[in-house]
């Protein structure tokens, strides 16, 4: 049990569970607030990584150049998303987000010209020449531990990215209260009582996916930076549905309950990998992986039956109809 | 008086089912006045299509002279024409006063940029809203429950809350779809009284779909009859309670 007590460990866990903050903070503004049930979350997360890393690795474009990039091309990636499939209501929205991850992930893994193919983005410049994107990010990540006076490459991470994930949650928890996230809330009870009241629902359903996609992006630079490497694997569906738990255990509506959730479902990942007790011990390794997801899924059944409206949420909110 | 709102020739189906067909009808400036038939006769059909949730397959729809019947809902609420619907669509989630604040119209915090850019502006805006939606809760006697969510409340109580949120855009014309249905008798009075006031006092014209005879009897000018799609006859509300087509039509006769 001595990883437990490892700083560098729950440094880890944490950096993981900012990224899934501003991976599921786009998810809240998408559903919490409009009421979209975006299933392919994690393809604007990869769109936004692999832009990065492609500008930084085949144009040798500066970073601090690439990454802006990385996160406007996944806007644009929502945008082009939304504006044939918003037409479109609930569930055959759903159904196409879902088609578009899986699309972008399998695009990612047989153009091998441009993202390296499975292999992933070592491959970037082809077989046998290992590239690199993340030099600049790593020097940053040095000098800002120095000014701080951190030895540990993961604190520095654990900062950077939980100061960008607070800021932009309090952001979109101030965006919510604003007439535009009135509008949005609105949309997400009836769009068409909305449309009534003389407000142009699609503009703002868009409006919500594109912001929802930036974060996405957003996620999918840290996400990048922190591995130093990543492959058309790492963006598997599943992904998309740890948010979604995220997004339940907080509870749905509340900007702050996001942040909450991302920790306990770091957590609870974190916690059952050391399930080397009995009986988890009388499996083999490959099978405990799996039980592993098993009691998290218990886990979380549980919590939700208990408060159905998640950590944050007001149970009110789930009784009215 | 003069024609605010007039609809020629509108027909609109649903695979072989005509439920509008080749309907017209005009409602005068100032005027209440009532659409009724019975089940099935095309009317929900016809509100839907004047206030751009349909668009007709054929046919013209004015309002004031301009042509509407392409528009989509939202613009054809800032042409001035707005609606409720058979069952109030109260956004359960929101709280009374955001329902009302929500329907609010050239509002600069909608828009993401103004709430960058002309931050003083919203703040303004948005402080006028607020008073004007109190006053409106005021008028329909709901200002106990602003801060409540609008879920809470019942049946009429929401009724009274989609009336006076569509009032915050100060509408030439309202669409009522069955503003009694599911309404206890005292709030029903309640809503009468304010419909006419509303046409006393601000000169706003009403088209309203009704079943309660009582309504259409005290309340409307004018009547339409639809029934099977078309209009089938019009007149004062005296003149089309005596027509025999009418009641035939009511009690599924042939004409």
């Amino acid at each position: 049990m001595t990883v437990l007590s490892s700083g560098e460990f729950w440094a880890f866990v944490g950096v993981m569970a900012g990224i899934y903050t501003l991976f599921t903070l786009g998810l809240q503004i998408q559903f919490g607030l409009a009421g979209l049930l975006n299933f392919g979350q994690v393809a604007f997360m990869a769109v936004g990584a692999y832009t990065m890393a492609i500008l930084v690795v085949k144009q040798g474009w500066s970073m601090w150049l690439a990454a802006p990039l990385g996160v406007a091309a996944a806007a644009l990636a929502g945008l082009l998303v939304g504006l044939p499939a918003l037409r479109l209501r609930g569930d055959y929205f759903a159904i196409v987000t879902i088609a578009f991850s899986e699309i972008v992930r399998w695009v990612a893994t047989n153009e091998d010209g441009l993202t390296g193919g499975s292999q992933g983005t070592i491959n970037l410049r082809g077989e046998g020449v290992a590239a690199q994107y993340n030099s600049q990010w790593e020097r940053f990540q040095g000098w800002l531990g120095e000014q701080l006076g951190i030895r540990s490459k993961d604190v520095v991470m654990l900062l950077v990215v939980w100061s960008v994930a607070l800021l932009l949650t309090w952001l979109a928890g101030r965006l919510a209260r604003t007439p535009w996230g009135r509008v949005l809330r609105g949309i997400r009870e009836d769009e068409d009582a909305v449309s009534s009241l003389g407000k142009p629902v699609f503009r703002y359903r868009l409006q919500a996916l594109v912001l929802g996609a930036a974060l996405a992006g957003l996620a999918g630079l840290f996400y990048a930076w922190q591995f130093s490497f990543f492959s058309p694997d790492d963006f598997q569906p599943l992904i998309t549905f740890f948010g979604w738990m995220i997004l339940i255990l907080g509870g749905v509506g509340r900007m702050w309950a996001v942040p909450v959730g991302a920790l306990l479902f770091g957590f609870l990942f974190a916690a059952t990998r050391f399930f080397d007790f009995p009986p988890f011990s009388y499996l083999d390794s490959a099978d405990r992986a799996y039980v592993r997801l098993l009691v998290i899924g218990l886990l979380i059944i549980g919590l939700v039956l208990v408060r159905p409206q998640g950590l944050l949420g007001r149970r009110q909110e789930m009784v009215l109809e | 008086m003069s024609a605010l709102l007039e609809v020629s020739g509108v027909s609109k189906a649903f695979g072989g089912v005509r439920a509008v067909d080749d309907a017209s009808l005009s409602v005068e400036e100032g005027s209440i006045t009532a659409l009724i038939g019975p089940n099935g006769a095309g009317k929900s059909t016809l509100f839907n299509c004047i206030s751009g949730f349909l668009r007709p397959d054929r046919g013209q729809i004015a309002l004031a002279g301009r042509r509407i019947e392409r528009l989509p809902p939202h613009a054809i609420v800032h042409a001035g024409l707005a609606r409720t619907f058979q069952t109030a669509r109260a956004l359960t989630r929101l709280t009374v006063l955001d329902n009302v604040r929500l329907a609010a119209p050239s509002h600069p915090g909608e828009c993401l940029r103004n709430l960058i850019a002309r931050r003083g502006a919203v703040r303004r805006r948005e402080a006028q809203v607020t008073e004007e939606a109190f006053r409106l809760l005021r008028l329909v006697r709901l200002e106990d429950y602003a801060d409540a969510l609008a879920g809470t409340l019942s049946g009429g109580q929401r009724k009274l809350l989609d009336l006076a949120r569509i009032l915050i855009a100060s509408p030439r014309l309202i669409l009522l779809d069955e503003p009694m249905a599911g309404v206890n008798p005292a709030l029903r009075e309640e809503l009468l009284a304010h419909v006419l006031d509303l046409r006393a006092t601000r000169g706003i014209t009403f088209l309203v779909i009704e079943h309660d005879l009582a309504f259409v009897m005290r309340a409307s000018d004018h009547v339409f009859v639809m029934a099977e799609g078309r209009v089938l006859t019009e007149g004062t509300p005296e003149e089309v309670r005596r027509d025999e087509r009418v009641i035939d039509a009511y009690l599924g006769t042939d004409v």
